[in-house]
């Protein structure tokens, strides 16, 4: 038994080296048993065979962040959190190494001389310069039909086009196979791809319909009356509609189910976009006014007042985690704002010629502005720079166009080419540095084979995120819940600090307390017993005479019989000490008001000022 | 590319190019422990055999699939776990209760003792059990209660009115240890695994007690609150040692501080009847008079891995088999149940890329924990009604206690009565 305790207390990792012949060193062994003295050997009997080799630990010192853990008391948690403390830093620090095997660089245009500027290089040019299979970005699509809108898949290899008048044809545009071609012989006002190529969505005259790759008709959605325009959330799955009725209509495309509709109040709708990084649809309306919807709330997130006339055009910059929207008006003025603070547009700038302005950002920032017969690109960082607010930031590219009206702008993703709809079919430009050169295949893969697709949509679906997690900030989740007001804090009359104490053990009163119960108004006027008491007990049953109407009235005088003969030390404690702020509040106001007196001089205005 | 390659990935670590990184991690960590709380099918099989309750149950050393089982009726059953069938039955071993079993070292002699105050000794096979006639029959003067071979030395133990030890080779006990005030019914005993002398044995008085063969004296003697019903020793940690109360209770002691145990093991609502160490040391397993076997984290107090079946009834012996990847538990119904010690462990063959998938679910869950609803789905158990009604008043009986005991404190005059922690109530002397 003591041989055992002995022996527990004795143990120690073994020695790693292997035994020698010759016995240690006395001095040595004494100077081991020196330095472990203090540690549970027992508990490090087996650390040395469990720990991970020298050779596979992480040799490099753990980066500062700043972040300790001192301050808590326990110590399992402390070692954890300061592991995980630990191993993020680490992670940080091996993401920016990450950023070094990135194999391509985004390309874009430069001038030689000063006086020369980029936007003279014509596409001619362009196509000369660029390699040959970026020249191949360069396309014109003449097609008869209408205006055209067009929309690319998220890996960017395959296009889908709708003409007004009913042509809709959806194709992979690099090795130009067509996957179907549709002559619906109505209205189309709109096309989205869905997950991927395989689905796509049509917003025709009446409804919205969905065909499969091969063009068959696989749904039709009639609670999307007149829709207008069209917008897919990839990662929520959630197809998102606007119509003529006014109506935003979230349908879940895995399930099939309408989420939610939500009534704009603000008439016929013909412009919604999306933003990529937190998936709020923005609507541009016709009294000029831009909306932030959500599915959860039944009001917009956010109402801003963008224009003077109708709103035809927004944009939301995915570069910046769509920090910036861009918006144009049937006035002829593009906006820029900033949508963490809608005080008024970060640029704004009138486009010539007038025309419904079409506005578009690209992964890398680029804007893209189409209006009378002309596409004028601008580069990042000019666009929110606001060196003078009210003129256009520096052109970067421009190109004319000699179709009018030019009816949507769409980038490549991952390709610098942007994709212009007009009322003669589509033509494909080069833009230099728009598109985003490396992609990431786990999220979108311009090269995926069919067994990847299948596998991708399967992992997509399992990842989807529930729409009630669609807010203004997607850093939400996973964060701490703010602080409730009904807490079980206790202040305490002695000045000791706050504890936290579990509700069951909390006093009656502030049981009460923390579930709301508490009648805070008539515990305030019991406290108070100053010069008038006749009034104020008048007062105060006058009050409670008000209270009384209602349901529950004999319950309610139960329970403030039973609150009547309790006293809290606490609570007592607290009120004097209001009391005393009041008091001194009161004191010193009327110190600043005879001081400000003695010194102000006497207005015309005095007359109407509340006399107290 | 030649077919059969790996497509070529890229990767951009950009967080611009991973929205919803955040909720989408979320939503898998979401999905891990639904799809664990799906997958969590733990029972494996039941051996039957026993015609009467099974009271022992007892793992054979340097195998993973011998498991010998004592019952009510005085029968024993040594199975093969691989193929789920007995190897060997000895239907009268003992009259009456086979009350303890125990392997010698090399697995080659299984000792059973019983009420009818007899250990046997039988020579066991690879795959048979000589059931004919035992080796050698130790006769003694009070009925046992329970068994346990010494870890190297051809001697063992037995549990009766007094703990005496037995030499293989001889006929009757060679030494009587007993501590000196005691008159108690020894319940359980067990050798430590390292330092194979010191034995720790439970008895009906509510203590437990601690002896040196070499001394041939009892050493230490605890006195608690409640009676114990078993023991067991850690195998990765010689001084910890685990013991199962009839207060509902599992409690971990240090042998080096008895004052109070390291920890309180709270969930059984009912007398706990058994406790096993895993192999590893790192968790255990107990069984109930709640009909409930529960799978503890060494170190967590609460929230364990609850089992149960609508036909298994009282569990009187768990065991977790020697790969600690499964447990058994004997149960008044006669029945041994195989269970996975991990309910939603895979059996059979786990590729390396389904085991990539697995240990990144690990890490989600763990991650994630401090979400609500992830918390939520992990740690909800389905249990018995009788089971969840009992849990509910007990609590409702706990709670009382408590809000009396803080009146009465509350009525005292201050400083008088001061809270005593929980793990400081349980001891109530130590006797050297």
């Amino acid at each position: 038994m003591d041989s055992l305790i002995a022996k527990a207390d004795a143990i120690r990792p073994l020695n790693k080296k292997r035994k020698t012949s010759h016995p240690p060193s006395k001095g040595s062994s004494s100077k081991g048993k020196g330095t472990s003295s203090n540690s549970d050997y027992t508990l490090n009997a087996v650390v040395s065979r469990t720990s991970i080799p020298k050779s596979l630990q992480d040799s490099r010192p753990i980066p500062e962040d700043g972040s300790s853990y001192k301050h808590i008391a326990n110590k399992k948690l402390r070692t954890q959190l300061n592991r995980q403390a630990a191993q993020g830093a680490r992670a940080k620090a091996l993401l920016e190494d990450a950023e070094m095997l990135l194999m391509d660089e985004a390309g874009g245009l430069e001038v030689e001389g000063e006086m020369d500027r980029t936007w003279r290089v014509g596409q001619s040019e362009i196509v000369q310069s660029a390699g040959q299979e970026a020249a191949k970005g360069r396309r014109e699509y003449k097609l008869d039909g209408g205006p055209y809108r067009s929309r690319y898949t998220r890996n960017g290899r395959h296009l889908a086009i709708a003409g007004r008048n009913g042509h809709v044809s959806t194709f992979d545009w690099q090795t130009g196979t067509i996957h179907a071609e549709l002559q619906l012989q109505e209205t189309c006002r709109d096309i989205t791809f869905l997950q991927d190529h395989s689905f796509f969505a049509v917003a025709q005259k009446k409804y919205v319909f969905i065909y499969d790759r091969d063009g068959v008709e696989v749904h039709c959605l009639k609670a999307h009356i007149e829709p207008t325009r069209l917008e897919f959330l990839p990662y929520h799955w959630l197809l998102a509609s606007v119509g003529n009725p006014g109506y935003l209509k979230y349908q879940d495309t895995s399930t099939g189910q309408l989420l939610v509709e939500h009534r704009t109040k603000m008439g016929a709708c013909t412009t919604m976009t999306q933003n990529l990084h937190n998936a709020v649809i923005h609507l541009g309306h016709q009294n000029g006014c831009v909306t932030l919807w959500t599915p959860n709330l039944p009001h917009p997130a956010v109402q801003l007042l963008a224009h003077v006339g109708p709103v035809v055009s927004v944009a939301v910059d995915p570069s910046q985690g769509g920090r910036y929207m861009a918006t144009a008006g049937r006035d002829g003025t593009v906006k820029v704002w900033d949508c963490r603070n809608w005080k008024g547009a970060v640029r704004d700038w009138t486009v010539r010629g007038g025309g419904d302005p079409e506005v578009e950002w690209s992964a890398r920032g680029y804007l893209a502005v189409a209006s009378s017969g002309t596409v004028n690109v601008y580069n990042p960082p000019s666009i929110h720079t606001p060196f003078h607010v009210r003129s256009p930031p520096p052109l970067y590219m421009t190109h004319p166009i000699p179709h009018r009206p030019l009816t949507s702008v769409r980038f490549a993703p991952f390709q610098d080419i942007l994709t212009v709809g007009h009322s003669a079919g589509l033509s494909s430009v080069l833009v230099p540095g728009s598109g985003e050169p490396n992609f990431d295949s786990r999220e979108a893969d311009p090269f995926e084979n069919k067994k990847a697709r299948s596998e991708r949509e399967v992992k997509a679906l399992l990842d989807k995120i529930q729409p009630d997690l669609i807010t203004l900030d997607p850093e939400m989740v996973g964060n701490l819940a703010p602080v409730s007001k009904l807490t079980t804090e206790m202040t305490t009359a002695d000045g000791k600090p706050k504890t936290d104490i579990p509700y069951a053990r909390l006093p009656r009163i502030d049981r009460l307390r923390v579930s709301g119960k508490l009648d805070e108004a008539e515990d305030d006027a019991a406290g108070e017993e100053g010069e008038d008491e006749e009034s104020k007990k008048r007062s105060k049953e006058e009050r409670e005479k008000r209270k009384m109407r209602g349901k529950g009235k004999s319950m309610k005088r139960y329970l403030r019989k039973q609150r009547k003969n309790v006293i809290d030390p606490a609570a007592i404690a607290i009120r004097a000490k209001l009391e005393k702020q009041k008091e001194e509040k009161k004191r010193a106001a009327a110190a600043a008001a005879g001081e400000s007196g003695e010194k102000k001089k006497p207005s015309a205005l005095d007359r109407f000022k509340r006399s107290k | 590319m030649r077919p059969g390659d790996p497509t070529p990935t890229s990767r951009n670590l950009n967080p611009l190019m991973h929205p919803f990184a955040r909720a989408r991690e979320r939503t898998r960590a979401l999905n891990a422990v639904k799809m664990e709380r799906m997958f969590a099918k733990p029972f494996v099989d039941s051996l039957e055999g026993h015609i009467d309750a099974v009271e022992v149950l007892c793992r054979r050393p340097g195998s993973l699939t011998g498991v010998a089982s004592g019952s009510w009726d005085g029968g024993i059953i040594l199975h093969n776990l691989a193929t789920r069938k007995p190897i060997a039955k000895i239907p009268q071993a003992h009259k009456g209760k086979a009350s303890g079993l125990c392997f010698s070292p090399d697995g080659q002699r299984l000792l059973s003792c019983g009420v009818d105050r007899n250990v046997k000794l039988w020579a066991v096979g690879d795959d048979n059990l000589n059931t004919e006639v035992p080796l050698n029959v130790f006769p003694g003067k009070a009925a046992f209660n329970s068994i346990d071979h010494h870890r190297t030395d051809p001697l063992f133990a037995t549990a009766s009115n007094t703990v005496q030890i037995w030499d293989e080779t001889k006929s009757a006990a060679i030494s009587n240890l007993t501590f000196p005030t005691s008159t108690e019914t020894i319940t359980s005993v067990r050798f430590n695994m390292s330092e194979s002398s010191v034995l720790a044995s439970i008895g009906s008085d509510r203590t437990f007690t601690l002896y040196d063969i070499r001394t041939g004296k009892a050493e230490r003697r605890v006195v608690m609150q409640m009676q114990s019903n078993a023991l067991s020793w850690s195998p990765t940690f010689p001084t910890t040692m685990l013991l199962a109360s009839e207060d509902h209770n599992l409690y971990t002691f240090d042998i080096r501080h008895l004052d109070a145990p390291t920890q309180i093991y709270k969930a059984h609502v009912a007398a706990v009847m058994s406790c096993d160490w895993s192999p590893t040391g790192l968790e255990f397993v107990s069984g109930g008079w709640d009909r409930t076997v529960r799978i503890w984290q060494e170190g967590k107090g609460r929230a364990p891995e609850v089992y149960h079946t609508k036909r298994m009834q009282r569990v009187s012996s768990t065991v977790f088999t020697g790969d600690a990847r499964f447990v058994l538990s004997g149960s008044d119904d006669g029945n041994v149940r195989i269970w996975k010690a991990k309910a939603s462990d895979k059996l059979g063959v786990v590729t390396a890329r389904e085991r990539a998938a697995i240990e990144y679910r690990e890490k989600l869950k763990e991650r994630w924990r401090i979400d609500q609803e992830v918390d939520r789905v992990a740690r909800t158990r389905h249990l018995p009604k009788s089971v969840h009604q009992t849990n509910k008043l007990k609590n409702t009986m706990l709670e009382a206690r408590r809000v009396k005991e803080e009146r009465r404190r509350k009525h005292t005059r201050a400083g008088e009565s001061k809270p005593k922690a929980e793990r400081k109530k349980l001891v109530i002397a130590e006797q050297v």
